[in-house]
């Protein structure tokens, strides 16, 4: 069985597939027909109508929760989980509402959900009760905004039809600012389980929620990942609506759009997705809503499993979808029309598509004037090939190619090794991998001593490493300075790529020296090239070679960057007018006698 | 017969194009190219470059006419429909052969080139593998990739073989380059015609015709530029070969180019500066090989109505790797790739010309198609 296993997969990994059916995307410019949407939104229409309809004469025989029989379905079934509670309506009889939810939550053992029995004084004396979520609704706002209004203003004078209460009540007892009025079980849990409390009524088969979030969150901090000296400091927290109202900030424009969408079977997660509609090109838009709508899993809990479920090349080690913390930098991409993907509980935003030399840039060389922020630029694009090939290089020319080092170098470099007794690969790959354990402890040992072991790690096992005579002291240069270069890679995605890749680069070297690396190079270079991200290859503008403002790996002055980038097809190319310096084109006009250029 | 192509739509821009055939043709000049010249014209040897430039673009002129004649086919297909299936598929399969055998016998000056200057005790074998392998993955990653890949590393070759070139400016001697016939104008426009084998690799464009995004007029064009761009980096090298190394050294060396970026002296700390030109020519030999690869398995996808060409990969690889070891010495290598540079132009201008009157005679174009 297991031979029989092993041999199909060998031959299946040696031998060629027809892929099934590729859903390759390519980001086109061209706008969908609006028809489509238009056809298919009057039908949808109707057919939640019908649902509502049928709902409405289902109502008189109350079904009971299917949880045991759902879930035995589950188990066969490969379509999306379904709820326990589908289909179930609010029951006029208080009674069996409150059934229904003691089934629904597990009461009374499930201690956090709470059921508040209280009376309203509605034509007479109504039962009624609340149930909201200890911990994530607000105590305060609960007490305030639903319990008394309706305890206390509620004495009424008029006759109100049975059906008709919970609307009632909604447009002019409670106080809540985000109320509403469901019939439906399956509309009405999710509310609960995200802090908002839920009124039932005797007699009314509708009931009423009303917005109570509030739990505790950190407030908005400082960005810890992307710091900048120069530029906001603020970061995005675990809190959606804090995100994406921080967006909202910044970008005060009607056309942006916040969709929200679920993922998730067993525990719903809210993700957000931004843009601008008069910016973003609709297809990619679209092909976001269509990769995230399609995901089916019990549950996605941060931004870097939902990265996972939507990015193009899973297999390949460069990212291909862009994270980050900051509000300035999400607005800055969202102002160029990619799409900002917020995935509730999570300070990092993913932005699509993404590509390389976005990946290597940092907002502050935006922030910074133009030479200052070029020469940082430079200073990264040499880091990220001192953090790929030094240790490569190091070994390539200590083992093949010794006559390309000045003489006394050379003469320096064996004068170190000279009583090392172990190869150079095998020295190399001991500090290397000495340098990535202190950078993983540091991660994960705890705070007070994090910071001893710094110290620790670089002076104490290096100098002594030395002393031992297990290292070259010019190994120690090396491995320092490629540890430093990594660290200059702004995205900590890309920055694990190539600490991972450099290693390959190392055992290249170390048979084949330059050829090695060369060899490396060029597959890397093809591996890069061959990939996308949401259909834009992800060396655009240089690979394939497309229109482009001057940001590449270098940038231009602000006032020159007059155009989008042209891979992003979006709807409107120009970010500025050539002329976007009014005053110069004033003092040239008026030199001029008015000639105008623009 | 439609061909039905499975494979992954590619689309090829004018600067891609332009890259992957100024690799294509120009990764020769890393080998023994300048000696090859030097031999077929003494001192009179970028002269002679010159001249085969300018027949090279003649017979350019004539496919791009022929390409046109069928907008949007490949040559494998204009040779059929000219020829008919049966001979069409015949010449096919002789052009295969042609770059099966050139890009072989490529590999294998390549991987001893490699051995020659960078890696003295490594066996044949092992580069040979280690060049095989990236050029599968290379092919297998697609067209798309090599093209933009090409055009990505383009730059950085151009600087690299500039800044070599210049770097012995002090070693410059114009004397050289006496007496300006050199062999003599008979002999020296008969070297330049056999010597237009060395641009016969802009039948690439015609091969790959299909994957462009452009028009005729912008091939002709880039036909044209890229003969003209690689054939000066040709008269630059081949004038500074003659300057900086004597006539009767010249005549000798291996690897041309190699010897050059040895001969770089610009102060004590910069002399030994051909390990890092070793970067660029294996990389563009690189680019060289996998191109001809990809080329090789898309002309047999053409012209046997594959509907992929990936599957073909390890079988192409193997006959590859075979042929490349097949030559008992460095030797026998270079004196195959003098028979290539002598009767190349055979295949690469005479055959499509032929088809060209062909189809004049037979008034065949688009419409027959």
């Amino acid at each position: 069985m297991i031979l029989d296993k092993l041999k199909k997969n060998i031959i299946r990994y040696f031998t060629f597939h027809e892929k099934l059916k590729v859903e390759g995307f390519v980001l086109s410019g061209a706008v969908p027909g609006k028809k489509d949407t238009k056809k298919q939104s009057p039908k949808k229409e109707e057919s939640k109508n019908k649902e509502t309809k049928d709902g409405r004469r289902m109502k008189k025989k109350p079904q009971r929760v299917k949880r045991e029989k759902t879930q035995q379905e589950e188990n066969g079934a490969e379509t999306k989980i379904s709820s326990p509670f589908e289909n179930l309506l609010v029951d006029p009889e208080l009674k069996v509402n409150k059934e229904y939810i003691n089934e629904i939550y597990f009461l009374p053992k499930n201690k956090d959900v709470i059921i508040r029995d209280f009376i309203i004084q509605l034509d007479g004396p109504k039962r009624a009760f609340a149930v909201f979520v200890e911990g994530i609704s607000d105590r305060n706002t609960v007490n305030e905004n639903v319990l008394k209004p309706l305890m206390l203003h509620s004495g009424l004078q008029e006759k109100i039809n049975a059906i008709d209460v919970a609307e009632y009540l909604k447009t002019q007892i409670v106080y809540g600012n985000q109320t509403d009025v469901h019939d439906k079980y399956q509309d009405i849990i999710p509310q609960i389980n995200y802090g908002s409390t839920a009124v039932f009524i005797e007699g009314v088969p509708r009931c009423l929620i009303v917005e109570t979030k509030g739990w505790d969150r950190r407030s908005i901090g400082k960005s810890e990942t992307e710091q900048v000296i120069r530029g906001p400091h603020e970061a995005f927290n675990e809190t959606l609506r804090s995100n994406t109202g921080l967006l909202r900030k910044a970008i005060r424009n009607h056309n942006l759009i916040t969709e929200f969408s679920k993922i998730g079977a067993r525990n719903e997660t809210d993700v957000a997705i931004m843009y601008l509609i008069d910016l973003a090109n609709p297809n990619l838009v679209e092909e976001v809503k269509r990769r995230l709508k399609s995901i089916s899993t019990d549950y996605v809990g941060e931004s870097g499993i939902l990265e996972q479920f939507i990015e193009d090349h899973p297999f390949m080690p460069i990212p291909q979808v862009l994270v980050t913390e900051r509000p300035d930098r999400t607005t800055s991409f969202i102002m160029d029309g990619k799409v900002a993907v917020l995935l509730d509980g999570n300070p990092n935003v993913l932005i699509v598509p993404a590509d390389l030399f976005s990946l290597l840039h940092s907002p502050e060389d935006y922030y910074l004037r133009m030479p200052y922020g070029n020469m940082v630029r430079l200073l990264r694009v040499i880091a990220v090939f001192i953090a790929l090939i030094t240790p490569a290089l190091y070994v390539g020319v200590t083992i093949f190619h010794q006559e390309m080092i000045p003489t006394d170098l050379i003469l320096a470099i064996a004068a170190g090794r000279e009583t090392v007794p172990f190869p150079t690969i095998v020295e190399v790959f001991f500090m290397e991998f000495a340098f990535e354990m202190i950078r993983e402890a540091g991660v994960r040992v705890p705070g007070v001593i994090g910071n001893t072991l710094g110290i620790v790690g670089a002076l104490i096992l290096g100098q002594a490493a030395v002393q031992a005579g297990i290292v070259s002291p010019i190994l120690i240069i090396v491995v320092a300075l490629t540890g430093l270069a990594s660290f200059a890679i702004p995205n900590y995605s890309m920055s694990f790529a190539f600490r991972g890749i450099r290693f390959i680069f190392t055992g290249l070297a170390a048979i084949f020296g330059f050829f090695g690396i060369t060899a490396g190079l060029f597959i890397l270079l093809n591996g890069i090239t061959s990939m996308k991200s949401f259909g834009v290859p992800l060396l655009a503008p240089i690979g394939p070679r497309t229109k482009s403002g001057p940001d590449i790996v270098m940038r231009g002055p602000v006032w020159s960057m007059e155009e989008r980038p042209d891979f992003l097809d979006t709807q409107d190319r120009r970010r500025q007018p050539n002329v976007s310096r009014g005053w110069i084109k004033e003092e040239s006009s008026n030199k001029s006698g008015g000639d105008d250029n623009n | 017969m439609i061909i039905i192509n499975q494979d992954p739509p590619v689309k090829l821009g004018y600067s891609e194009a332009v890259a992957m055939v100024m690799i294509f043709i120009g990764s020769k000049a890393f080998l023994g190219y300048p000696r090859f010249l030097v031999d077929l014209g003494l001192n009179a040897a970028w002269l002679l470059v010159f001249i085969s430039i300018l027949i090279s673009i003649l017979f350019w002129l004539v496919i791009v006419s022929l390409l046109n004649r069928f907008p949007g086919k490949s040559l494998m297909e204009i040779n059929q429909i000219v020829l008919g299936s049966f001979l069409g598929l015949v010449v096919n399969m002789i052009s295969l052969l042609y770059i099966i055998i050139s890009t072989s016998n490529l590999l294998r000056i390549f991987s001893d080139a490699v051995i020659i200057t960078a890696l003295p005790h490594a066996p044949i074998s092992a580069m040979v593998i280690l060049f095989v392998i990236a050029m599968w993955i290379a092919a297998y990653l697609g067209l798309e990739a090599i093209s933009r890949n090409a055009y990505i590393s383009l730059p950085f070759i151009i600087i690299g073989v500039t800044a070599v070139l210049l770097m012995l400016y002090p070693f410059w001697d114009i004397k050289e380059l006496f007496p300006v016939m050199g062999i003599g104008p008979a002999r020296l426009l008969f070297n330049s015609f056999l010597n237009i084998s060395a641009f016969g690799e802009i039948l690439l464009l015609g091969f790959l015709a299909p994957y462009f995004s452009f028009d005729g007029t912008k091939l002709k064009n880039i036909g044209i530029f890229s003969i003209a761009s690689v054939g000066f980096y040709f008269l630059f090298i081949t004038i500074t070969y003659l300057m900086v190394i004597p006539l009767p050294s010249a005549l000798e060396s291996l690897t041309p180019f190699y010897q050059l970026s040895r001969s770089i002296y610009l102060g004590r700390y910069y002399q030994r500066l051909e390990s890092v030109f070793i970067f660029f020519w294996i990389y563009t030999a690189f680019l060289r090989l996998s191109i001809g690869l990809i080329l090789a398995a898309i002309v047999t996808r053409e012209s046997l109505k594959i509907p992929y060409y990936r599957p073909l990969l390890p079988a192409l690889i193997v006959i590859f790797f075979s042929l490349a070891l097949t030559p008992a010495q460095f030797v026998t290598a270079i004196s195959i790739e003098k028979y290539r540079m002598w009767f190349g132009w055979i295949f690469t201008f005479l055959i499509p010309t032929g088809i060209w009157v062909v189809a004049l005679i037979r008034r065949k174009d688009e419409t027959s198609g």
